[in-house]
């Protein structure tokens, strides 16, 4: 079920209305079973999957917390992370992975007969399975206790809200939620509803809409080069931005109405002035969980600057792998951890460049350089994110810095032609939308906006939603389009 | 909870109120898109079915001043595009749909070329056609068999309902403001007439000009890719001789094989040279107009002139057709 759908427009409020309206006993139930419904209704025997993953490491979870040491509860965490990892590696890599071993078998003249598995991709596996294995590697460390209700395991892997695209929650964190019993809060419904209103917005208005612009470059990339292609980099930037902190939102929104607190996963992200500095801001729960569960492992920065700047690197190929089974993922995680250890790397030389030019006194527009250089750096690893190929991202990477002497392009209106005929008034909403998003991350930088909120008189709020839902309405490009990180 | 219910009222029913008062102000200005008048007209009499070749190359208001004392009308090209509306099970659910509740006397002229019966070579399509516990499955693992059935033809419900809610909340693929920009010029290039007509308005003349030139090699390059990864399917070859069968009832069924550019013809020739042979043996009369050298706008769909004239010719071979037991 997606969020922007009129599916969702019925089951929420029914869900909300059961919810509030049920004696406390039942309302986790009811929770665990609309959280299968919106996970059934897309495709009925992937539910299967989800319960039988949930059933055993709720086992394994139990089965360890019996054990006094990590030697005996070891094969417990090997078996719950086998299902994990290994249902993740069935269905979104045992391709991937088998196309490259028959290539390279080719190459050396090897026989090799494996076949391809007709598999659909299970909606939101890989954000639940990282869930569930953050849950059993942290029972095993003893950092948590295991949860010995099943019903309530069971609704900590499957929360709706949460379930197909994160925010990726810890056992820590969620599970003391689900044993609390929860009243309706007028304040902390109502920032739900303001949180929903604006994800939408952010997916309808602008996520969708810079959609329009980017597809038909990064689809046909051979067709342009230069502006054209900058535009859709540019566009592509906003549009991923737009539509995963909007989902993310409505995802917050719709738990806090029902009284969940979800982690934040987002913080104005393009506001960031190097790109260690993008990562501790952009889709925080899964750069969290490779830290936990990754970077500190493989031994973190305790191993010498080498084996540091290994590891990041390590994280970051594995975050791209995370993302997708194609090699576009791979160098994009790959450029990503070269990005860091470069920004490591040259770290006591850029700060004395900067005292040479002058610039450590003007903090300002320091600050501002740094943003400037992260955001296209940012922008530029996106084009391996969304192209098709990568022999299309490295055309597109190519070819973005060739042909502006022939400015004004007349590649340009093919570049337009996904938003259609009223392309100028198209530019305009997609141009004020962006705006209006990066007002609001300007000002979240300076404060919390629901506290700016509060502040304004009452009918200046009113006017300012009922614009929302009304600009949501009339901007919104409905009907189509799932949240792009529903794939991963 | 009452407060936030009745705040939440309050804001919703505004802006529904000043939304819905735009909306309809939007619709009431005429033209949506190229498919929604499809969705408002009544249940029709008579209908032109297939995809884009159809939409855009056969009048039914020309077949209708010719043929309306043989067939009941109303009359409507119901036909939409390749990806929408090829020969399956959505179409053919669609169809009854649209059909007027005991029609006797209709006249239904099925468009047919190889694209609209075919699959993609990876969907495992001649299993499927009547194995039951292959549908179950295919069902539960959301595998699905033909490429359309999410398609708007094949999900919509509500196919003669004006407005069509259900359309302008999941297949209306533009923003509601642009219904109230420039809604007269709208419909400069293409406009749905009301018997479901898609005319194409390109700028004349559209032969031997380049955009021509680049269109035909643009379509003749999608064509192929398409030929390279489809194959002629038995499961679609069905599910045409089912909705031929399920129209047989209700009067009288024409194949009609469209005219093409000359490139495309060829292209179709050498991907299935048998089609012709095929559809003569489905039981019903079959008119191929394929290489008749009408002109097109993209070396595959006929000009909105060629269409009258096409129209005209179709409505005269119909009319001596003998009637149908």
């Amino acid at each position: 079920m997606l969020f922007n759908s009129l599916h969702f427009l019925v089951f929420f409020p029914v869900v909300l209305g059961l919810y509030f309206g049920l004696p406390q006993r039942w309302r986790a139930p009811l929770l665990l079973v609309a959280s299968y419904y919106f996970y059934l209704s897309w495709k009925p025997l992937y539910g299967l999957l989800l319960a039988a993953t949930t059933l055993l490491d709720y086992y394994s979870g139990v089965r360890m917390s019996r054990l006094a040491t990590e030697a005996q509860r070891r094969p417990w965490l090997y078996l719950s992370l086998a299902s994990n990892l290994g249902t993740l590696f069935i269905f979104k890599y045992f391709n991937f992975f088998r196309e490259a071993a028959v290539e390279l078998a080719t190459a050396l003249h090897l026989p090799l007969g494996v076949p391809t598995l007709a598999l659909v991709l299970p909606v939101g596996v890989s954000f639940y399975t990282f869930q569930s294995v953050a849950y059993i590697v942290d029972v095993y460390k003893g950092r948590l206790a295991a949860e010995q209700h099943l019903g309530r395991f069971a609704l900590f892997v499957a929360f709706w809200p949460q379930l197909v695209a994160g925010p990726i929650e810890r056992g820590g964190q969620m599970l003391p939620q689900l044993r609390e019993r929860h009243q309706f809060d007028y304040g902390r419904a109502a920032s739900g509803l303001r949180l929903m209103a604006w994800g939408m917005f952010k997916k309808v208005v602008i996520a969708d809409r810079l959609a329009l612009l980017a597809n038909p470059v990064f689809d046909h990339p051979h067709r342009f080069e230069g502006l054209p292609l900058l535009l859709a980099i540019l566009a592509f930037t906003g549009q991923i931005y737009a539509d995963f902190s909007g989902y993310t939102d409505l995802a917050r929104g719709a738990a806090r109405v029902l009284g969940y607190q979800l982690v934040l996963n987002f913080r104005q992200p393009y506001l960031a002035t190097s790109v260690g500095d993008f990562w501790r801001r952009w889709h925080m729960s899964l750069s969290g969980w490779f830290r936990d569960y990754v970077y500190i492992p493989l031994g973190g920065s305790r191993r010498g600057a080498a084996r540091t700047q290994l590891n990041v690197f390590l994280v970051f190929l594995l975050s791209g792998l995370w993302h997708g089974a194609s090699w576009t993922f791979i160098v994009w995680g790959a450029l990503h951890g070269t990005y860091l250890v470069l920004e490591s790397l040259t770290a006591p030389g850029r700060t004395t460049l900067a005292q040479q030019l002058g610039l450590a006194t003007r903090p300002l527009l320091l600050r501002a350089l740094g943003m400037a250089c992260t955001l296209a750096l940012v922008a530029y690893a996106w084009i391996f994110f969304r192209a098709n190929s990568l022999s299309d991202a490295f055309y597109i990477g190519t070819h973005v810095f060739q042909g502006w002497g022939r400015l004004p392009t007349a590649q340009l209106p093919g570049a337009l032609a996904g938003l259609g005929r009223h392309f100028v008034a198209e530019l305009l909403v997609a141009g004020g939308a962006v705006a209006l998003l990066a007002a609001s991350d300007y000002r979240a930088e300076r404060g919390s906006v629901a506290v700016w909120l509060a502040s304004w008189p009452a009918a200046g709020r009113w006017a300012g939603y009922l614009s929302l839902l009304l600009a949501t309405l009339y901007f919104g490009i409905f009907g189509s389009s799932q949240f792009i990180y529903f794939q991963f | 909870m009452l407060k936030l219910l009745l705040r939440l009222g309050l804001l919703l029913g505004a802006a529904g109120l000043l939304g819905g008062l735009g909306i309809a102000l939007g619709l009431r200005r005429g033209y949506v898109d190229a498919f929604y008048a499809r969705f408002t007209a009544p249940p029709a009499g008579s209908l032109v079915l297939g995809t884009s070749r159809a939409a855009q190359g056969i009048e039914p208001s020309v077949l209708a001043a010719r043929l309306s004392g043989r067939y009941a009308g109303p009359w409507l090209n119901y036909a939409f595009t390749l990806a929408e509306s090829p020969y399956g099970p959505g179409y053919l659910s669609s169809i009854r749909r649209k059909l007027a509740p005991g029609t006797r006397h209709g006249l239904f002229v099925l468009a047919v070329d190889p694209w609209s019966l075919s699959l993609p070579n990876n969907v495992q399509h001649d299993k499927s056609e009547h194995d039951y516990k292959a549908q179950i499955i295919n069902k539960l693992c959301g595998r699905n068999v033909f490429p359309e059935e999410k398609s708007m033809v094949s999900q919509l419900a509500s196919v003669s309902q004006n407005p069509n809610l259900d359309y302008l909340a999941h297949y209306l693929h533009k923003p509601f403001y642009q219904l109230l920009l420039n809604a007269d010029t709208a419909h400069v290039i293409e406009r749905l007439h009301p018997d479901g007509w898609l005319e194409i308005a390109l700028p004349p003349p559209t032969a031997d000009t380049a955009l021509l030139r680049r269109r035909t090699a643009e379509k003749l390059v999608t064509y192929r890719q398409l030929a390279a990864s489809s194959q002629l399917a038995q499961a679609r070859l069905f599910f045409l001789q089912q909705t031929i069968n399920f129209l047989k009832q209700h009067g009288q069924v024409v194949l009609v094989r469209l005219p093409t550019g000359s490139a495309m013809a060829l292209l179709e020739q050498q991907y299935q040279p048998g089609f012709d042979r095929l559809m003569r043996q489905t039981g019903v009369p079959y008119l191929n107009y394929l290489h008749l050298p009408y002109p097109t706008n993209d070396g595959n769909h006929i000009t909105r002139l060629a269409a009258r004239q096409l129209s005209v010719r179709l409505a005269a071979d119909i009319a001596r057709l003998p009637a149908q037991p």
